[in-house]
């Protein structure tokens, strides 16, 4: 069903101020990074470069390891979000399917996860990923970030969804557990598990602070820590040079929601409805 | 598969917690026939059922399968089929997919797997079918499927959980003539559950009837239908139900309210030990007549297409009788009661509520 747009114009001129100055520093960016130092300066609040150029990216591409810097956010940023959807995918199953001791204390002590700052676990982490060697490689960045509590409690929820006959069905025919989170669980969650594993890899290509802990060495450095030399004090300030680097980095989560927007949207509009 | 030797529940008892699900059942499904578990809903059946497929714990007691206590087996070791209630497909599978799905995992070999699946499809009218998925299928096909996918099996053990509940009143009808029919053919011992006493009747070959997870009488539909072992029996088989009519035992005679009922000399040794009774009496066993034994009033007629079903208020007592009659025949003329052949007659004891028994001289109408 459409529901028809009516009245109340001023809602979406309220409305259309709040996406544009949602998107005003993205259109900043992408028109930054085409335009040389002078028209930087020169035209400070005009979106449009008068006279696009492609020097910066000319620049990043032949000055930095740009691919190398990429490879490393997608190892890190890939590791990851594998890592958390199998534990999640994992833990919902047995939070659902199996009875074991203390079962709702050990969900409520994961839901209490939410619930800690990162700077609170920061020090801890960062002592033991230096007392284990893993300073400056990407073990480091990924080790802490192996499980996630959020995502073991949105896959429980979904799990639940399944009727229960459907397992029983299968476990009549003998399926094990293996064969039941394969063949029958995971096909059916499959547009929820896509959608989250989206969301861990966005955020974890976009994570600066654990990344910048870690990684002193250039060459281990991901994409948000590259752009970081552009725009800090010992790296000057070179805004065309470091936009374009920023719109590079940008792209492939962007890439990534586009192709798969239909399940994300899928899923939170599902949530919607199911509760 | 003759030589399978059926289900035995020996003292079997289920409890959630404080709450008691199945109360020492104790009973024997006979290899190859196909028992009917009815009841209201909340009275157990479908909890005896999960038992035998090993998806309910049993809390004591003693099941044997095939010769062998099943207790402790987990559901996919006893080699039973379940069609569910809401048939449990996996939606994200086709047809095909859905029937062949236990078969494959058995590792059975794939041409063995292509002739049963295609055979029990063409038995099942699901032909052409094979790579739908569930959400492109009817309610009747879906249960087809459902039926499919356990039929392949070829289990001994057959079990349904209220297979025809969530079909229409036609599909239901033809659904259970093919159930039986499928039946024959394999002669599973099949345990059925459903609350609609209809399709017990139809499919049963005979009837185990719960209440309050108590087995309240285990016979054939024949049998339950004309000797109910309690009055829970008496009202629930039945549409209209048996009329129970509260009387007392005095003088060799019994009293409905002030109105004295004459009762055949071979009752008496039977109802002497009694002083509180309820007789039972099929609405259809009752007459309407002019000379009735039991006096009343129509109160009014409901219209039951080919019957007409007469609320009959007694006299005196004001006890409610149902009475049936051809909806071509007329009211008879001056009707003031009904009257009823003491050979329908079923007695159940005043507070315990179980059928007292019958004379020696009717026990041959006990097939």
């Amino acid at each position: 069903m459409k529901i028809k747009l009516t009245g109340g114009w001023y809602w979406h001129v309220l409305l259309i101020g709040a996406l544009l100055i949602q998107l005003w520093p993205l259109l900043f960016m992408f028109s930054t990074s085409f335009k040389t130092m002078d028209q930087i300066f020169l035209s400070s609040l005009n979106p449009i470069p008068s006279q696009p150029v492609l020097d910066n990216y000319i620049y990043v591409l032949n000055n930095l390891p740009l691919l190398q810097y990429t490879a490393n956010t997608f190892i890190i940023a890939g590791s990851i979000t594998i890592a958390k959807l199998v534990t999640s995918i994992l833990a919902g199953f047995a939070f659902v399917y199996y009875d074991f001791p203390h079962k709702e204390k050990l969900f409520n002590a994961l839901l209490l996860t939410f619930f800690i700052p990162i700077t609170v676990i920061m020090l801890p982490n960062y002592l033991l990923m230096a007392k284990i060697g893993a300073m400056n490689t990407a073990w480091g960045v990924i080790l802490p970030q192996l499980a996630d509590g959020m995502g073991v409690f949105l896959m429980r929820q979904t799990m639940r969804n399944i009727p229960r006959p459907l397992l029983e069905a299968a476990q009549l025919e003998n399926a094990g557990s293996y064969t039941i989170l394969w063949r029958i669980v995971l096909p059916l969650i499959k547009p929820s598990a896509i959608a989250m594993g989206i969301v861990f890899f966005i955020n974890a290509w976009n994570d600066y602070f654990w990344p910048m802990l870690i990684l002193g060495d250039k060459n281990a450095y991901t994409l948000p820590l590259a752009l970081q030399m552009f725009i800090s004090a010992e790296g000057g300030s070179e805004w065309g040079v470091a936009m374009a680097v920023a719109a590079l980095t940008s792209l492939p989560p962007l890439l990534l929601y586009l192709v798969c927007q239909r399940f994300i949207i899928n899923t939170f509009m599902q949530s919607g409805v199911k509760g | 598969m003759s030589e399978v030797r059926g289900i035995v529940f020996d003292n079997v008892c289920k409890n959630y917690g404080k709450s008691v699900a199945v109360d020492h059942l104790s009973m024997v499904v006979e290899a190859g026939e196909r028992l009917i578990l009815l009841g209201p809903s909340g009275c157990g059946k479908t909890t005896t059922l999960r038992m035998i497929a090993g998806l309910e714990k049993i809390t004591s007691g003693t099941l044997t399968m095939d010769g062998s206590v099943a207790n402790e087996l987990a559901p996919g070791e006893r080699n039973v089929a379940m069609v569910f209630q809401n048939y449990a497909l996996y939606p994200h599978m086709t047809v095909w997919d859905n029937i062949t799905f236990g078969l494959s995992l058995q590792k059975m070999p794939e041409p063995e797997i292509r002739s049963r699946t295609e055979k029990v499809l063409e038995i099942l009218n699901l032909s052409g079918y094979e790579t739908r998925k569930p959400g492109e299928l009817s309610g009747g096909q879906k249960q087809r499927v459902a039926l499919g996918r356990a039929l392949v099996k070829q289990a001994p053990f057959f079990l349904l959980d209220e297979p025809l509940s969530n079909l229409d009143a036609q599909l239901r009808l033809h659904a259970r003539t093919e159930l039986v029919r499928i039946h024959e053919m394999y002669k599973p011992t099949m345990v059925y559950v459903t609350h609609d006493q209809v399709e017990a009747m139809t499919v049963g070959q005979r009837i185990a009837i719960m209440n309050q997870g108590i087995l309240q009488q285990l016979d054939s539909p024949d049998t339950i239908y004309r000797y109910p072992a309690n009055v829970f029996v008496a009202a629930f088989i039945g549409a209209p139900p048996m009329n129970l009519i509260q009387a007392k035992v005095q003088d060799g005679a019994l009293w409905v309210g002030g109105v004295r009922q004459e009762v055949p000399q071979e009752w008496h040794p039977l109802l002497l030990s009694h002083t509180e009774v309820c007789f039972g009496i099929r609405p259809e066993h009752c007459r309407l007549t002019d000379k009735p034994s039991l006096p009343g009033a129509v109160e009014f007629v409901e219209n039951l297409g080919g019957q007409r079903c007469l609320h009959i208020r007694l006299q005196q007592s004001g006890q409610k009788a149902l009475c049936v009659m051809p909806s071509e025949q007329a009211l008879p003329p001056g009707a003031a009661g009904i009257s009823f052949a003491w050979e329908n007659v079923n007695v159940f004891a005043g507070k315990a509520g179980t059928n007292i028994g019958r004379p020696l001289s009717l026990r041959h109408h006990c097939a």
